[in-house]
């Protein structure tokens, strides 16, 4: 049903190599909801996301997630070595207990049949993306968490993604974790916005939690530079 | 054909076939060089053989095990590269094998012996390369699944440091049934070049992974063949034969 907590976080703190990498986060995730996580580059975002997915320890507070919800993991890069033996087809059947057939999962992700026998190394990382959301949900899971990569990928594909991404959510159901640096995709998209850098420095619904004044505490005043900085130094 | 050849033979086509498979995760994974440097680990292993008059395939197969241990315990301990820990390990472990192997038999321990292979050790050979087959049957997915992509294999529960010790065991078990054939020096003939040929010629994984089973057997199987005909090193004809099917492949190659 909506409305029903899939995750809860409490209070989560990850130390790595001796460094406070996530400082007392908390945030919620609902059924249905997409929840935006954004922040500067090296703020642990993708730290946050892997950690959730259980690859990272935590040095204290809790990670909840309800019962019997299942989770698929997008991650940032996806290295294909070019030289790489496997077909679309045996790459998605690497993945343990699928629910959906190879052909009804192509179908949802938008993937022309024939694909499935070409090689994945001869696919743009744009396209990459796609098949590796194929890989994503073809066990079915209730929460999606995407880690948006920062290189590699074009506007056009990366826009195709998120359409894509929406409308699962819509058809399926899915709850969405997405880790962004992209503010318009947050407005575009989340219902949610939790902004990190190492410590949260707000969560909410978008357009309350991303004030001016936050963004700046998030990505440092020169960020804004043109609107303010340099008008003020204009007019001295 | 006499019937100690025919067996041999059998015998050789499981090693190769369980060497061809490893061979397959190797180039996956980019350690093509460790199964080569790692064989020589097995050397001190094997001096000991010949000095207490043992099947030298027993101290080998200890030695790989301890080294294999070894370099897994300083990897993950100071995080230094497989490759780098595994560079020690073999220099020192090949000095160590030259010092105390007579000369005469050091020739052998470098190039292999088929002449020499004894019926207990035929039985054993094939009893290991059959459980090789067997484990890498049952963790294919996870372990095709950490080679190209360790990151997707977490995220599904794939422990990488499980899936690390499982390649270096299969390392340890083809290199130790495949030195008997090929010796210490030459034995990346039946696991990299076979692997690396059919990378050259495969299109799917499936496809990468039977052509790689399928030329080593065939390299295997010729060395011993040419050996047994001409009287010729079966090691170094292997390594040829293996060799040029690499190099008719690069032609094929598209």
């Amino acid at each position: 049903m909506p409305g029903q907590t899939l995750l809860k976080v409490e209070n989560l703190s990850v130390v790595i190599d001796d460094k406070k990498i996530i400082k007392d986060v908390s945030f919620e995730l609902k059924k249905e909801e997409v929840l935006a996580i954004v922040g500067p580059n090296g703020a642990g975002k993708s730290i946050l996301l892997k950690t959730l997915l259980g690859l990272f320890k935590t040095e204290s507070g809790k990670i909840e997630w309800g019962k019997d919800v299942t989770y698929g993991y997008l991650p940032q890069r996806f290295h294909i070595d070019h030289y790489l033996p496997m077909t679309v087809e045996e790459f998605l059947k690497l993945k343990p207990n699928p629910k959906y057939s190879i052909t009804k999962v192509m179908e949802l992700v938008e993937i022309d049949k024939h694909w499935l026998h070409k090689n994945l190394a001869t696919f743009s990382s744009g396209q990459l993306q796609k098949i590796l959301l194929a890989w994503a949900i073809i066990d079915q899971p209730q929460v999606l968490l995407f880690d948006e990569p920062t290189e590699n990928v074009d506007v056009i594909s990366q826009e195709s993604i998120y359409d894509l991404l929406h409308h699962l959510q819509d058809t399926l159901g899915i709850s969405i974790i997405l880790v962004s640096h992209d503010l318009s995709i947050v407005y575009h998209y989340a219902n949610q916005v939790l902004c990190l850098n190492h410590a949260m420095v707000c969560y909410g619904e978008p357009h309350e939690a991303l004030t001016n004044q936050n963004l700046s505490e998030l990505y440092g005043d020169h960020a804004f530079f043109h609107h303010h900085h340099f008008d003020n130094h204009h007019h001295e | 054909m006499n019937d100690l050849f025919f067996i041999t033979l059998i015998s050789g086509i499981f090693v190769a076939a369980a060497s061809g498979l490893t061979g397959s995760f190797l180039i996956l994974r980019r350690m093509s060089l460790l199964s080569d440097a790692l064989s020589h680990v097995a050397l001190p292993g094997i001096a000991l053989g010949i000095i207490f008059k043992f099947a030298p395939i027993w101290g080998g197969l200890a030695a790989l095990f301890i080294g294999v241990f070894l370099i897994w315990l300083i990897e993950n301990k100071t995080k230094l590269a497989t490759e780098s820990v595994t560079g020690v390990f073999f220099v020192t472990a090949l000095a160590i094998g030259a010092l105390i192997i007579p000369q005469q038999d050091l020739l052998e321990a470098f190039f292999g012996s088929v002449e020499k292979i004894t019926f207990n050790q035929i039985i054993f050979q094939t009893a290991v390369a059959i459980a090789i087959i067997g484990l890498v049957l049952k963790y294919l997915k996870p372990l095709a699944l950490f080679s190209i992509a360790p990151d997707l294999g977490t995220s599904v529960k794939i422990s990488p440091a499980k899936m690390q010790l499982i390649i270096l065991i299969l390392i340890a078990l083809t290199i130790s049934i495949g030195i008997s054939f090929v010796g210490v020096l030459l034995i990346s003939a039946l696991s990299i070049i076979p692997a690396a040929t059919a990378r050259n010629l495969a299109k799917s994984f499936n496809s990468f992974v039977y052509l790689s089973v399928i030329l080593s057997v065939l390299s295997l199987s010729g060395g011993l063949s040419v050996s047994y005909v001409y009287g010729a090193n079966a090691g170094i004809a292997t390594v040829l034969i293996s060799a040029s099917l690499f190099g008719l492949s690069l032609f094929e190659k598209k």
